[in-house]
């Protein structure tokens, strides 16, 4: 034993009770797992999210039409042929909503995630560290609640110009504020807690007790924000697209096909809106389901 | 009290102050011209030019930032560029229209969604209660234009009900109002339902488990009584904390109903605003709307506060 | 059924005859009271005492037929006052509630709704009895005054929140008398209040019941309020009453193991540390739900044979009244009392932590708040220094200050076998880090619960013992045998473990190292007396194989006696008195102790007698001029006390106490008759 160089034997150690932790917190989290797949309102969401998920994936080989460039007849109703009809350019709706799942499905998840990344960062330090910082971060996240996001995503695409990357940041810096302040609120009831106060007693340091002792107590939050965000990322980004300052034309994204056609809707053709506005709905919900799926689980676990 | 009332109020005042440097940022996050980068590529360079003196943003960009604080603070946001006039002058009009437009949808909304939670709570895990809190998800995970657009046909083109344009003529009557702004106001009331009534639910669970509750319970009260005079004073305070968040985000969700519905409020005044790059409008819309916000937040908390006292004033929570 | 023969030919105000009750789990019904059959006499106060989950506050709410939607009775009835409360219309069970019995809970703060003023909810209770507005009002305000709440204006104008807990549930018992009831329900009454409130809450039920004949139904899991309140007591285990009498037949002679068990895990008669060990359970409760045609107790049970594990034993008359649910109630002396050992502790000489003029001072709203004030205190090598004093006297603030979690006031100092160490535990020595610990009062939040015992455990060895490897590994397994924790236990997560396992881990934690100096918060207030005892016992181990100090926090004046070699008494932020334990408790005392000791409620039914505390413990913000302790003090010498400080006088050799009156002064007792707050 005394052969073994010290710092390499007690990587050993911690590697082989970091095993047995890692074993015991993934049986955890496959019970959790477990319940929330049992959840009606999960198989609905979830069943309805994959279908899109498909279609933005395998979108080229499902639609039947060309969706940018087809020319058929101009806003004729529902057919065998086509069976959402056909827009005002004479575009088969049907494809074009099969590929107007990419753009969203695309943009949503990243600046969820990215928004969710950066909130758990701010909110972890403004929970923790408390003080100065805290109050001076509270207060730029308080101006930031204080607009609604389409608003000011409004705002920033005007005069940053439209782009997926933009939007993208600009969802994510929206709702990073958001989410710091659900998990500075976490982190701030887990501080109260005497492991903490345990862990100081040890001596352990701060980033240690930040991110091993208390960020596990607080994923489930965390999660839970997480599938929110993404329902709210689809939601914000249909919308700003509906205004305009979505993906850049000519992407066929649902907002903007709604955009395009809801004008016509006043002569009898509806079918071009409503089946986009549909698929905005569907994923929403969709996503909603899940995440309140996933909440009722968590919370009550 | 009152010392609560200056503390809440500065804490607006800074918030204020932020919230237009956020804006001031994001005008000039990005390093290079403004009105290059509004204007786009193919703007001809005296166009670009007149459009940087127009915003002032030829100056320097210290000068640019101070200014727009003293405008913040003296209430004069400088002049629209679409319309040469102040910006206050466009906006105040159409603030009206859009303010009248949610009023109606939140007179609709809010008995409504808060006897539905009632209902709901009372019944907890049965069915009806089920059915309300999946409507309620449904209802408000949809976009406000989504649910626009789908009244607008099924109604108004489908089944003659209500009008396709909002605008209301003038000298119409009250009631005549009505049939115009119906349409508009319900596809705010659809995506509001839900939150309210959600979190009305869950108030008055929590407040129908509580301690004081089985004490009213185990007076000899009857079950009508309990509610009224016990649980539901304690169970509104997150009700009306939604309710007045809603009244500041409602702006973001008004700009779609109003494009569905071309209805001349604020939402439609920001659309030609970004059309024609008229920041000065935009910059100024969204500090108003941060306003209503915040005095609707603060409204709440007092109100809160007056229902129960124990949400103590003087600290400022 | 052959019960308890009834003592006259009334109509008992409570009866509850072989009461069966289940809650509906996913389905399935869980038997929670697996016939619970006792009365109450017009008048008289009867006792149930258990362990949690023993059922007896179920059997409480059942009595006011106040049950969760998913409570189904199963069988049995419950009388009260000879009428059916389980056949009972909506409109009679009203009536009931407003004119027959009423209750009064835990948690006083809880129970009162915080959005309405006293006066409304107490009026309430009038208005409901067909009372006028102003009618209401005006008994409103003789109903506080019933309860000894001298300003009954003031108060009816509060809000809950503005009121202390004691003060509160004066005005809950007020609200429950207000329909002249035949039966009062208390649940736990005084649990969570401070001993000397919690003495004039007694006193004001006792006072009570002599002015109204109430029949009164008192549940609570301390013995001593048992013992001092109530006539006849009935002791419940597993959803069965296994033994009912007079009190002091069942206390002084009880007739079922398992109330055997249960008094003898209670440190009682002055029994001390160096006496013996305590007595404990073996086993745990069995599980709600569980069908147990057999004698409750029997797993645990010394006598229990195959008899007992196959028939519900019958009820066995012991002499007039008692009564016992055994089948051996014959061989019950066979059960031995817990014998005398004579442990030696062995307290070292030298003082190895020493406290010089610690003053801590928080800042509230731009207040200075004195939380602790000049303390000067030395710990032996193995010795236990007991801490005591009511909520808000200072003794976390003490112990956070001793470990660093708060920084003292410049002046002070901490010292570890004779060296200075820093004010923040962050920034002490890993020596220093490693020599302060502490068992903290509620385990739930002391583990971190997404981590395993196993992952707790090493990471406190690695960090405290600095070992690695497979010897720290071997060292979380030596831990945990000593703590008599298994393999199994060391993979499961906190909240898998039962509330004594976890406090075990919590132990095991605080001796990864080798802690010079252990602070132990109230670390068995949360658990149940069986429980308690055995923590209790591995406390004392542990200190007597490791010769680590304790710096003991408690409430509990028994548990206090039992484990500590001296006790401090706090008042304010200040020691009052400083004693080995037996010059504390055998006096003479500073005047807030003996207030304090009075006050705690005996189960040996050798009561001090009562001195009152008036009024409430002042604001620390806004200490009261001279001695702290004058406002409250009941010898107190105005035109001294209020004027000037006292000094620390030595009463006796190692015996201290801050009061200007001598031993002398201190010997000579004083008489009191009740009074209002």
């Amino acid at each position: 034993m005394s052969e073994i160089d010290p710092a390499l034997n007690s990587g050993n150690a911690a590697s082989s009770s970091a095993a047995a932790g890692a074993n015991e917190r993934k049986l955890a989290r496959k019970e959790t797992w477990r319940l929330i797949r049992r959840r009606p309102s999960f198989i609905i969401g979830m069943t309805i999210a994959l279908i899109w998920v498909v279609c933005a994936l395998f979108g080229n080989l499902l639609a039947p039409f060309d969706p940018l460039n087809f020319r058929g007849d101009l806003n004729s109703s529902p057919t065998w042929s086509h069976p959402f009809g056909t827009d005002k350019g004479g575009r088969d709706v049907l494809s074009r909503v099969i590929a107007g799942a990419r753009d969203v499905l695309k943009i949503a998840p990243i600046a969820a995630i990215l928004g969710v990344i950066g909130g758990v960062i701010l909110g972890m330090f403004m929970g923790y560290l408390r003080g100065w910082f805290d109050s001076v971060a509270s207060r730029i996240v308080e101006s930031f609640l204080s607009l609604p996001v389409v608003l000011l995503g409004l705002l920033a695409v005007t005069t940053l110009g439209n782009s997926n990357v933009v939007v993208i940041g600009v969802v994510a810096t929206l709702f990073t504020p958001v989410v710091a302040r659900t998990v500075r609120s976490a982190v701030l009831a887990e501080s109260e807690l005497d492991y903490v106060e345990s862990a100081k007693l040890r001596g352990e340091s701060t980033p240690f007790i930040m991110f091993r002792e208390i960020l596990p107590n607080v994923s489930g939050p965390i999660v839970v924000e997480l599938t929110v965000r993404i329902g709210y990322a689809v939601f914000t980004v249909a919308t700003l697209s509906f205004l305009g300052a979505g993906p850049p034309p000519p992407s066929p994204d649902w907002g903007s096909q709604v955009s395009d056609n809801y004008n016509s809707i006043v002569s009898g053709y509806w079918w071009s809106t409503f089946f986009p506005a549909m698929a905005i709905a569907s994923l929403v919900i969709a996503v909603n389901l899940i995440a309140d799926a996933v909440q009722s689980v968590v919370e009550s676990s | 009290m009152r010392r609560y009332l200056l503390k809440r109020l500065g804490a607006i005042i800074i918030t204020l102050w932020m919230l237009a440097t956020i804006v001031f940022m994001l005008v000039n996050v990005l390093p290079g011209d403004v009105g290059r980068r509004v204007l786009g590529p193919t703007a001809k360079l005296e166009d670009v030019r007149a459009y940087n003196a127009k915003l002032g943003t030829d100056k320097p960009l210290i000068e640019q930032y101070f200014r727009s604080i003293k405008n913040l603070f003296t209430f004069d946001f400088g002049d629209s560029f679409q319309s040469g006039g102040p910006v206050m002058d466009l906006i105040l009009p159409s603030l009206g229209r859009s303010a009248k437009l949610a009023l109606l949808a939140f007179i609709i909304t809010i008995p409504i969604s808060i006897a539905a939670g009632i209902f709901a709570a009372r019944r907890q895990d049965k069915l009806a209660d089920r059915v309300v809190v999946n409507a309620g998800l449904a209802s408000s995970s949809v976009p406000e234009f989504v649910t626009a657009s789908v009244l607008l046909a099924v109604f108004a083109v489908n089944w003659k009900v209500g009008k396709v344009y909002a605008n209301v003529p003038s000298g119409t009557s009250l009631f005549g109002q009505l049939e115009y702004l119906l349409l508009p106001a319900m596809a705010m009331v659809i995506s509001y339902f839900g939150y309210i009534a959600r979190m009305t639910r869950a108030g008055v669970i929590t407040a129908l488990h509580a301690d004081y509750t089985r004490t009213a319970t185990l007076k000899g009260l009857d079950s009508g009584q309990v509610m009224r005079k016990h649980v539901l004073r304690n169970a509104l305070a997150p009700t009306i904390t939604v309710i007045s968040v809603q009244i500041g985000y409602l702006f973001g969700g008004i700009i779609g109903v109003e494009k569905v519905f071309n209805y001349a409020g604020l939402g439609t005044l920001m659309l030609n605003a970004v059309g024609k790059k008229d920041i000065p409008v935009l910059q100024t819309t969204v500090l108003i709307v941060g306003m209503i916000y915040m005095v609707s937040t603060l409204l709440a908390d007092l109100l809160i506060a007056f229902l129960n006292p124990r949400v103590r004033l003087d600290g400022g929570s | 059924m052959s019960d308890s023969p009834q003592t006259s030919g009334t109509v008992p105000a409570l009866a509850i005859e072989d009461l069966q009750l289940a809650y509906t789990v996913r389905g399935v019904p869980r038997g929670v009271l697996r016939g619970v059959t006792f009365h109450v006499e017009p008048g008289e106060a009867y006792g149930l005492v258990g362990e949690s989950g023993c059922g007896k506050s179920t059997t409480a709410y059942a009595a006011m037929r106040y049950m969760p939607s998913n409570a189904v009775i199963q069988g049995g009835r419950v009388l009260a006052d000879g009428q059916d409360v389980t056949a009972m219309s909506t409109q009679e069970l009203q009536e009931f509630r407003m004119t027959k019995a009423s209750m009064v809970y835990q948690d006083p703060v809880q129970a009162m709704n915080p959005a309405l003023r006293i006066g409304v909810q107490v009026a309430e209770c009038f208005r409901i009895l067909g009372q006028s507005k102003i009618e209401a009002k005006d008994s409103a305000r003789q109903a506080l005054r019933r309860v000894k709440i001298a300003d009954p204006e003031r108060v009816l104008d509060r809000y809950p929140h503005e009121l202390s807990g004691g003060m509160l549930q004066r005005v809950v018992i007020a609200m429950a008398l207000a329909g002249d009831p035949k039966l009062l329900v208390l649940d736990e009454p005084t649990t969570g209040l401070d001993a000397t409130v919690e003495a004039e809450v007694l006193d004001l039920v006792r006072d009570l019941r002599s002015e109204t004949h109430a029949a009164i139904l008192l549940i609570a899991h301390n013995l001593g309020v048992i013992r001092t309140m109530c006539d006849r007591v009935g002791v419940m285990y597993a959803g069965r009453v296994v033994e009912e009498g007079t009190v002091q037949e069942v206390f002084d002679n009880p007739s079922h193991p398992y109330t055997m068990g249960l008094l003898n895990s209670i440190p009682r008669h002055g029994v001390r540390k160096t006496d013996r060990s305590l007595f404990t359970i073996p086993g745990n409760l069995p599980l709600i739900g569980t069908d147990l045609p057999t004698c409750v107790y029997v797993d645990r049970c010394p006598l229990a044979d195959d008899i007992c594990r196959n028939e519900v034993p019958p009820i066995v008359d012991r002499s007039d009244g008692h009564w016992t649910r055994c089948h051996h109630a014959d061989k019950i002396d066979q059960i031995k009392p817990p014998e005398h050992e004579n442990n030696d502790f062995d307290i070292g000489t030298d003082t190895i932590v020493k406290l010089a003029a610690v003053s801590k001072t928080f800042r509230q709203r731009g207040n200075d708040v004195p939380a602790l004030v000049s303390i000067d205190l030395g710990f032996k090598e193995g010795e236990t220094l007991g801490l005591v004093g009511e909520s808000g006297s200072g003794k976390s603030t003490l112990a956070k200050t001793l470990l660093g979690i708060h920084e003292p006031d410049q002046g002070g100092s901490i010292h570890l076998d004779g060296r200075l160490v820093k004010d923040k535990a962050t920034d002490r020595r890993v020596e220093s880090i490693r020599a302060f610990q502490m068992v903290f009062q509620n385990a739930d939040s002391a583990l971190n619960r997404m981590w395993t015992v196993r992952r707790i455990l090493h990471r406190s060895v690695t960090k405290l013992a600095g070992i690695h490897g497979a010897e720290a590994d071997k060292k979380v397994n030596d831990l945990a045998e000593a703590m008599r924790l298994s393999q199994r236990h060391l993979e499961m997560k906190p909240r898998q473990l039962s509330g004594g396992l976890k406090q075990r881990v919590a132990i095991a934690r605080a001796f990864a190292g080798d802690p010079r100096i252990v602070v132990c918060d109230e670390p068995t207030s949360a658990l149940d007396v069986s429980v308690q005892a055995a923590i209790l016992n591995l406390l004392a181990n542990l200190q007597n194989d490791e010769r680590t100090s304790y710096l003991f926090i408690t409430h509990d004046i028994g548990v206090v006696r039992y484990l500590s070699d001296r006790i401090a008494v706090m008042y304010l932020g200040r020691i009052m008195e400083l004693g080995t334990t037996d010059q504390i408790f055998a006096g003479p005392n500073h005047p807030y102790t003996e207030a304090l000791l009075s006050a705690v409620p005996s189960i040996d039914g050798d009561a001090r007698p009562r001195i009152p505390l008036t009024g409430e413990i002042p604001s620390p913000a806004n200490p009261p001029s001279g001695c702290v302790f004058h406002t409250r003090c009941h010898r107190v010498i105005m035109g001294l006390c209020d004027i000037t400080d006292p000094d620390t006088i030595e009463l006796a050799d190692g015996h201290t106490s801050k009061c200007h009156l001598t031993a002398e002064q201190l010997s000579v007792p004083v008489t009191f008759t009740s009074a209002t707050v």
